[in-house]
């Protein structure tokens, strides 16, 4: 076996134990019964998940609604698009017409078929919403000219240009399929009700308590759900989380826990407790604002990306903070993310720290601010803002950059950048999926994306975003995609990369059947969740 | 008395009024709203700003504030405190099943503590400098030294580690279940009931101290009076007075001022939903919580007033 071979190998078994299937069991045949448990930390602020854009909402009320497509759910990157209420579909030679094909004998849960006409309804809410009504994810719509219902089962989405991504956007977790009767009678009406055609029939919320949902025994796909049902219980107190796993009051938490509670409860219940880990498709940003001197000045900014020792800091801070990952702009072990030998030639990724920090001591030099000080503004969340803007503020006083930390409580952060009224900010960006659409917007111009907080304007990297979204294969894609990074996180850059953030998921060893991937937003229709009889490790 | 009694509550109204603008004013001074609060939190792609002021406008934030409270002050008086600025559900809802919560546990809790606290209190007093004072002003300084909070967990962890046993995680209430009922609101009871009873206990036992010094005391004790009876019918009446004051105020705080307490023992109270409320920016629930949580310092304050009344009658009213 030669370095190359057993490097790839190193790699495989890297892959393979970040993205671990858990509670996957290929020999076990699943078995029905039992009320799956799980703590949520935040509440839906309302149910319609066209509008809102917490977790809170897609994990007690997904279980109760299918979308057109979905994201494989035995896929550990979450990325591969697969059918749900389309039986199939088709893209035309010029990429400009998806015709999908819908399932037959389909009921909502008050008895009603769904047909194209709800899909169109549904869409149109978030495509084209109607005067009065919020779509927070319209804007990902763009590329869509319109969307037709030509028979009861077939839906016709008509593109502007050839999008790669568009698969992909119509498999989001937010798109629920809404019956268009009610639509048309209260655009509103799903903000405060439920009715779907999922796996699980709503039964009550209780607010501040709990959501309870049980099976649907007319639910399409035969033989599914697994469970009688599930009971979301609201805990927003994460030690209270980590007590009712440990008290067995509760099977699972799917949004993620520190490494120390991990190991508490890892160390307290043995084999009854497994952990499935993942990269996260979440991560802290340092955003220098481009409208204060001297951060208009690109050499002051690489040197702040430069003094940053990634690779020590991921070991450092993985013991203690929901941060792991060395990555770029792609989650690493998902299909458009760069190699790590690739990754380590940008600016800040090389393993030769001594050598970076000396480059930065001699950018800062040449900028004239060799004493430079500044403030940066963090997010008063304590996990994993304040470790990460720790150690941000001990690396770069080793280049002798003298930091003050100005902490903004939570709720009014982001009016604060808003206003531009920072020298160097924590920024933050969480995906429902892993897609150089939804991943690179943030970065593009200020005037095209009022959440970029650099407050720059580039061209050069609006043209590349436009360009990978136009890929017409993968390779070419890649391409684009890895020209952007090196722009954005090297020849400028614009904003600084932390650390990947690490979801961990210590959960009961009786949860089956459920995979975690990068997103907390993605696995939580609970159809294929099983509960075994007891500890099988 | 019904004079005085009427008086005191007609004053409750002005109080009242006064609260409802001072904290309409001041939730309006704090930086960001409602809106930005919920589309700007950083999770979702942005919404743009035309959105916003569409959203803002639905919620009726984009008219004059002195509008805003003519609207919402005019439902008040009606007893329609609105719909809550982030979930769109009405207040009524969002507070019933809290109130009903967080009411239990602070009766539970006075319970408690005067259980604990008369008994210890007095017999502190009786026994003044011996070692059973000592130990009864131990307990106490114990109770208040150490924050329910903590209390809490150490609790939680007892029951995690000796007893591999957890309390129930969802309220069910007292005429559904009364033992799931208990098994969940004891222990938060208990908690909170132990600090309350270490204010209450030192308050009693110095009430009772000054009490047993009078010249009434001596000379019953003189006439040759039961000691039981001096206690109960001269002394326990006339030292109760700061004792009522102290569980007074301490009840009306329970109801919603047991923001880690209830996070602790996940309890679905409305301390939290306080928290809650301010940090998400929805002014109508905070008006009206605060509002609930002023009426009932006031309500407290006013039954305190009349319990004076009887338990001490020379106290004259005009």
């Amino acid at each position: 076996m030669n370095r190359r071979t057993l490097f790839f190998a190193a790699m495989l078994s890297a892959a393979a134990c970040l993205f671990a299937p858990a509670g996957v069991r290929a020999d076990e045949k699943p078995r029905s019964g039992g009320e799956l448990i799980f703590p949520v930390p935040s509440e839906p602020p309302s149910y319609d998940a066209h509008r809102e854009q917490t977790f809170g909402v897609i994990h007690p009320v997904a279980p109760h609604y299918n979308g057109l497509l979905r994201f494989d759910p035995t896929d550990p990157t979450g990325t591969k698009p697969v059918a749900d209420l389309a039986e199939s579909w088709t893209v035309s030679e010029d990429g400009l017409t998806y015709t999908f094909k819908l399932r037959q004998g389909v009921k909502f849960h008050d008895g009603n078929e769904m047909t194209s006409k709800d899909v169109k309804a549904s869409y149109d809410k978030i495509i084209f919403p109607p005067a009065g009504v919020v779509s927070d994810r319209k804007g990902q719509y763009a590329v869509v000219k319109a969307v037709e219902a030509p028979d009861p089962y077939t839906v016709v989405f008509q593109l502007k240009w050839p999008a790669v991504s568009f698969l992909a956007s119509l498999a989001s977790p937010w798109n629920f399929i809404y019956r268009a009767d009610i639509l048309a009678k209260d655009p509103h009406w799903y903000e405060t009700h439920i009715n779907g055609t999922g796996p699980f029939i709503f039964v009550e919320h209780v607010k501040g308590s709990h959501w309870v949902g049980k099976k649907n025994p007319n639910y399409w796909d035969k033989g599914k759900p697994y469970l009688d049902g599930y009971r979301a219980l609201f805990i927003k107190s994460s030690s209270a989380q980590v007590a009712a796993i440990r008290g067995e009051r509760a099977h699972i938490q799917f949004r993620g826990f520190s490494p120390a509670e991990r190991d508490t409860l890892k160390a307290a219940l043995g084999d009854k407790i497994t952990v499935a880990e993942s990269p996260w498709d979440c991560l802290l940003l340092v955003a220098p604002n481009h409208t204060k001197k001297p951060f208009d000045d690109k050499r002051v900014r690489r040197a702040l990306t430069l003094a940053l020792d990634r690779y020590a800091g991921s070991k450092a801070l993985s013991k203690i903070a929901i941060v792991k990952e060395v990555a770029g702009v792609q989650v690493p072990g998902t299909p458009y993310a760069t190699p790590p030998e690739e990754l380590e030639k940008l600016a800040g990724y090389g393993k030769d720290i001594n050598a970076a920090r000396a480059e930065a001591k001699k950018l800062l030099k040449e900028a004239g601010v060799e004493d430079l000080s500044f403030t940066f503004s963090n997010r008063g969340v304590p996990m994993p803002y304040e470790p990460v803007a720790v150690w941000l503020i001990d690396q770069w006083r080793q280049i002798g950059v003298n930091v003050k930390q100005q902490v903004v409580e939570a709720a009014a952060y982001y009016a604060t950048l808003k206003k531009g009224d920072f020298e160097v900010a924590m920024d933050f960006q969480c995906g429902y999926t892993v897609e150089p659409d939804l991943d690179l917007y943030k970065f593009t111009s200020r005037s095209k994306n009022p959440s970029n907080y650099g407050f720059y304007e580039d061209k050069v990297l609006d043209d590349l975003y436009e360009k990978q979204s136009k890929a017409k294969s993968v390779e070419e894609r890649k391409k684009f995609v890895r020209q952007f990074e090196k722009r954005l996180l090297d020849e400028e850059a614009h904003y600084l990369m932390t650390l990947q953030w690490h979801r961990i998921i210590p959960h009961s060893s009786k949860v089956r059947g459920w995979q975690v991937t990068p997103s907390h937003y993605l696995n939580q229709m609970l159809d294929t969740v099983w509960l075994a009889d007891g500890p099988t490790q | 008395m019904l004079r005085f009694v009427i008086h005191r509550f007609l004053l409750m109204i002005p109080t009242l009024v006064g609260v409802a603008v001072i904290i309409f004013l001041l939730l309006r001074v704090i930086p960001g709203d409602v809106v930005e609060a919920k589309f700007m939190s950083g999770e979702g792609s942005g919404v743009s700003a035309e959105v916003l002021q569409a959203e803002r406008a639905r919620l009726g934030l984009d008219k004059p504030v002195w509008e805003q409270f003519a609207i919402w002050f005019w439902g008040v008086l009606k007893f329609d405190f609105g719909i809550s600025m982030w979930t769109g559900g009405p207040i009524s809802e969002e507070i019933e099943l809290r109130f009903a919560l967080s009411l239990q546990v602070a009766l539970m809790a006075t319970i408690v503590a005067t259980l604990l606290a008369l008994p210890l209190g007095i017999i502190a007093a009786l026994k003044q400098d011996t070692w059973v004072d000592y130990a009864v002003r131990i307990f106490s300084i114990a109770g208040l030294a150490m924050p329910s909070f903590w209390l809490g967990i150490l609790m939680i962890l007892g029951f995690l580690i000796i007893f591999e046993w957890l309390p129930p995680m969802i309220y069910t209430p007292f005429w559904v279940d009364p033992w799931q009922n208990m098994l969940q609101l004891i222990w938060p009871a208990l908690a909170v009931g132990y600090r309350y009873s270490a204010v209450a206990t030192r308050m009693t036992r110095s009430s009772m101290l000054e009490v047993l010094r009078e010249d009434y005391i001596r000379t019953a004790r003189a006439k040759g009076l039961w000691l039981k009876l001096i206690l109960v019918r001269h002394a326990l009446k006339n030292a109760m007075l700061p004792v009522v004051t102290v569980i007074g105020l301490e009840f009306a705080f329970l109801l919603g001022g047991l923001v880690v307490t209830e996070q602790v023992f996940n309890l679905n109270g409305l301390g939290l939903l306080f928290v809650q409320a301010i940090s998400r920016r929805d002014y109508t629930l905070t008006q009206a919580l605060v509002l609930l949580v002023a009426a009932a310092f006031i309500f407290v304050n006013f039954a305190m007033d009349v319990m004076y009344a009887w338990l001490d009658p020379r106290i004259r009213y005009r």
